[in-house]
């Protein structure tokens, strides 16, 4: 399957998920990218309440006898480690090691950033839909102090509405040693 | 013997009286804003006393292009408090900025002739956008790194007379600039304050708030103040460690890691703006990179690591800069440490100076030699 653009055809591998025994899967020995464990605990949850939607991206390597990982290396061990799965959805690309290095980067550096502010929206939508901020907190792998500082709408100023003013102080030439 | 004495007064009540006395001393008011919550405050009270006393006071903003949006949000809403008691003198015209992030274009000038279809945004309608001053007796402080932002400053300044500058610093912001402007009076008996050509004095009126005064002023005040506050906030800073800087300057990189976040449009004009924009947003806060406090691994030592970012360093002109402000140092890998930050950070304008003394580890392992 292809799918026709004004730039040419486009292959879409996407289509083409197999499912392979996760033991003859393995990781590659360059990839750059580390996930921290707060957010592996999210990608459990999303996994979890979402299922497994992008099939991890390999290639057949004939010396190893193996799958090599190209993305989504921490998704397998999401399934190997934590949820001891036995089988793992995976596409084969046909790529040199030039290109597989290229193709790791693309795949984790291509992605967006959340705008802090749009963030504190949706959480501020989550907490009027009845959401407690435990459950905000949990599902959106967040420590409870970022949703306590998410939903706050007001702004800082706010926080010093109750601050009493500092006394003034001056310089003063004072005889004798204080 | 000069001492720092407690009074009745809440700082509020002390800033009104001081800003009430340079309305009775000096016919010539300005006060210098950022955007920031300091200079905003100062800004309302020195109005508010403007208002009541059906005066004019100037609001000086020099511009340097690129800025976070919120801030021209925030000057464009302090010009228009009070207009009829506002004299704007909004600056938009060039000068150079180091930009630390990259080594082929170290310098930006800002409101470049020639680039605006680049520029971070057009020139505002009630910009000052030519030099209000004789550029004839224009004074440079350093004439190799050009024009820059407090050659503008200064000029300015000078162009004027007896003129009292109102400024926010604060002294618990900089303690160290404190102690530099408290020692003498500037002004008659006031220590608050430093004196200049001309005339012109510049005052201190904020020197005794804490952070917390500012912001309850603000809130008291329901006045206006810069998104990225609140954006930082959010992020998780402290209340104490959030403060609103330029974009590029080579002690603020930092403020790229978090720009796409806060203000996506401001980082993709800043990208096509500049070179180094990204580099500033992927590595500003790895220790390794732009930090420079971790070695990389291909390196035996600091020495041999900045030998290599002498020897690969792309501009000669800079280059020269470097080996004769190198060949006046120790050789020791505490020295040298700070030559690579230099050179990573591109500072030939020695912004970050370094301290150049033997090696405290060396001198401490050499101590140890001589007692065993």
């Amino acid at each position: 399957m292809i799918i026709q653009t004004k730039k040419g055809e486009i292959k879409l591998p996407c289509l083409e998920v197999k499912i392979v025994d996760i033991n003859l899967v393995q990781a590659n020995n360059y990839n750059p990218n580390t996930v921290s464990s707060q957010n592996m605990a999210l990608l459990e949850e999303s996994i979890l309440a979402n299922g497994f939607c992008f099939a991890v991206v390999t290639i057949w390597d004939p010396d190893l006898d193996k799958y090599v990982i190209i993305d989504g290396f921490h998704r397998y061990l999401i399934f190997r480690d934590y949820l001891q799965a036995k089988e793992l959805p995976i596409i084969v690309l046909e790529h040199d090691i030039t290109k597989r290095m290229e193709a790791t980067v693309q795949f984790n550096r291509a992605r967006g950033v959340h705008q802090v502010e749009l963030m504190g929206d949706l959480v501020q939508a989550l907490v009027e839909q009845g959401v407690p901020d435990e459950e905000i907190a949990q599902k959106l792998g967040m420590e409870i102090e970022e949703v306590f500082r998410l939903k706050q709408i007001t702004g800082i100023a706010e926080l010093f509405k109750n601050q009493i003013y500092s006394k003034a102080w001056e310089m003063r030439e004072v005889d004798g040693v204080g | 013997m000069l001492k720092q004495v407690y009074t009745n007064n809440t700082v509020l009540e002390a800033a009104r009286e001081r800003i009430s006395y340079i309305f009775d001393e000096f016919e010539n008011i300005i006060v210098s804003i950022s955007g920031g919550k300091d200079s905003t405050t100062l800004a309302h009270l020195t109005l508010t006393e403007a208002h009541k006393r059906g005066r004019k006071v100037g609001l000086f903003f020099l511009d340097e292009e690129v800025v976070y949006d919120s801030t021209i949000k925030q000057i464009e809403y302090l010009m228009d408090l009070y207009p009829e008691n506002t004299i704007k003198l909004w600056l938009q015209l060039e000068f150079h900025l180091t930009n630390a992030t990259s080594l082929t274009e170290s310098q930006l000038i800002c409101w470049e002739a020639g680039k605006h279809q680049i520029w971070m945004r057009p020139k505002n309608q009630i910009s000052i956008k030519h030099k209000p001053w004789d550029v004839t007796k224009e004074t440079v402080r350093d004439k190799n790194k050009g024009f820059g932002f407090y050659d503008a400053i200064e000029n300015f300044e000078n162009s004027r007379q007896n003129t009292a500058f109102l400024v926010g610093l604060r002294a618990t912001e900089s303690p160290n600039r404190w102690r530099a402007v408290s020692k003498n009076p500037g002004y008659k008996n006031i220590y608050w304050c430093t004196k200049m050509t001309n005339g012109n004095v510049s005052f201190y009126p904020l020197y005794d708030w804490n952070f917390h005064d500012v912001w309850k002023y603000i809130y008291d005040n329901k006045l206006r103040y810069s998104k990225i506050y609140d954006y930082m906030w959010k992020k998780g800073m402290g209340l104490q460690e959030i403060r609103v800087s330029s974009l590029i300057h080579e002690k603020s990189f930092r403020a790229l890691v978090e720009l796409p976040e806060f203000e996506p449009k401001t980082y993709d004009r800043l990208l096509k703006r500049i070179k180094g924009i990204s580099v500033g947003n992927l590595y500003g806060k790895d220790r390794a990179l732009l930090r420079v406090q971790k070695l990389p691994k291909n390196y035996k030592n600091w020495r041999e690591y900045r030998d290599f970012l002498m020897a690969t360093y792309p501009d000669p002109e800079k280059k020269e800069i470097f080996v004769k402000r190198f060949a006046k140092h120790l050789d020791n890998d505490y020295v040298a440490r700070q030559q690579c930050r230099q050179l990573v950070l591109n500072d030939y304008e020695n912004n970050l100076p370094i301290d150049n003394k033997p090696d405290p580890r060396e001198v401490l392992i050499q101590k140890w030699r001589e007692l065993l």
